[in-house]
């Protein structure tokens, strides 16, 4: 989900780890503003198409013949759930607390494994969450945050951090794939301090969709609503 | 009782860019008060009313305060609490 700094690393990886299919999601062109970050592209592609740029790049690099599949659009309320059902992982690397959300529960509800990243500035998180959905991403972050949430539009991104973001996030989807992932574990890492910090989250007793107490069981569009990164 | 607190990065704006900063206190309640102290502008952005902001996770060491007695978490001193908030981007 997201041809962005983050979905960049993490496809690179995935195709050259030999996936015999990898669904690239998403309906933006190269900026020129992407290209410190975005690392399949370049100054060329300023303009292009994402997924068009990426899938060549993709194969000029050797992902598998025919692995390569394009989703023209974002991750929307009306197509969350078909997309999440389509795929045996979701990689989510979205730059919108609204999608993150809205991905956690079209995932939960189609029990579909998601590896979730974020990045801001010097600092990335990176965690997995299960098919079985406990923990899961309200477990830790309840609510689409309103207004006072830390965005990258504001703070920036630092393009070595989103790209080992990324690289992790590879690296767990790879291990949800491969069985062995540890989901759970919120990984943290600072850019500043190259530490790279696990803290195991706990589910939330009370939690909206993850709980016996879960209120979510369909996607309500009323319940995204946040603005997106233009950085 | 010390502890260190550490500071995401979207928050070293309140501490001149320290990314883990000392405060006392017996509860993190107290530790958070501290902090706005010294680094005014701190607890509206870890806390509203209802307490601990719904998109923002406090850590002492590596258990997280809503599974251990949430503000009123009691400190021995020396311990690490981490702030993990939500964050998109990438």
């Amino acid at each position: 989900m997201g041809a962005g700094g983050l979905g960049c690393p993490a496809a690179i990886a995935l195709a050259d780890a030999g996936l015999e299919r990898l669904v690239l999601a998403d309906d933006d062109c190269v900026e020129e503003s992407n290209l410190h970050r975005q690392i399949l592209f370049d100054d060329d592609d300023v303009g292009r198409d994402k997924l068009e740029a990426a899938e060549q790049r993709l194969y000029e690099r050797g992902a598998f013949p025919g692995s390569v599949e394009l989703v023209r659009t974002r991750f929307l309320p009306d197509n969350a759930r078909l997309l999440a059902r389509s795929v045996d992982v979701v990689v989510e690397g979205s730059d919108n607390f609204a999608t993150k959300f809205l991905a956690a529960d079209a995932c939960h509800l189609e029990r579909t494994p998601v590896v979730h990243g974020a990045a801001v500035r010097w600092t990335a998180t990176i965690w997995a969450v299960a098919a079985e959905g406990a923990p899961c991403y309200r477990c830790l972050f309840e609510d689409v945050p309103q207004g006072d949430a830390p965005n990258c539009a504001e703070a920036g991104v630092f393009g070595p951090v989103v790209g080992l973001a990324g690289a992790l996030m590879a690296d767990l989807a790879l291990r949800v794939l491969s069985g062995g992932a540890p989901f759970g574990a919120l990984f943290s890492y600072s850019g500043k301090t190259d530490a790279l910090r696990a803290v195991e989250v706990a589910p939330r007793a009370d939690c909206a969709l993850c709980s016996a107490r879960a209120r979510i069981g369909e996607i309500d569009e009323l319940r995204y609503t946040a603005p997106s990164c233009s950085a | 009782m010390e502890v260190t607190v550490r500071i995401p990065t979207p928050l070293r704006t309140l501490t001149g860019g320290e990314e883990a900063v000392k405060a006392s206190g017996e509860t993190v309640r107290q530790v958070i008060e501290q902090l706005e102290k010294n680094h005014p502008g701190m607890r509206d952005r870890l806390m509203d009313e209802k307490g601990v902001r719904r998109f923002v996770n406090i850590y002492v060491g590596d258990e997280d305060i809503r599974f251990l007695d949430g503000l009123e978490t009691k400190l021995k001193g020396g311990e690490e609490l981490s702030i993990v908030p939500a964050i998109a981007g990438g």
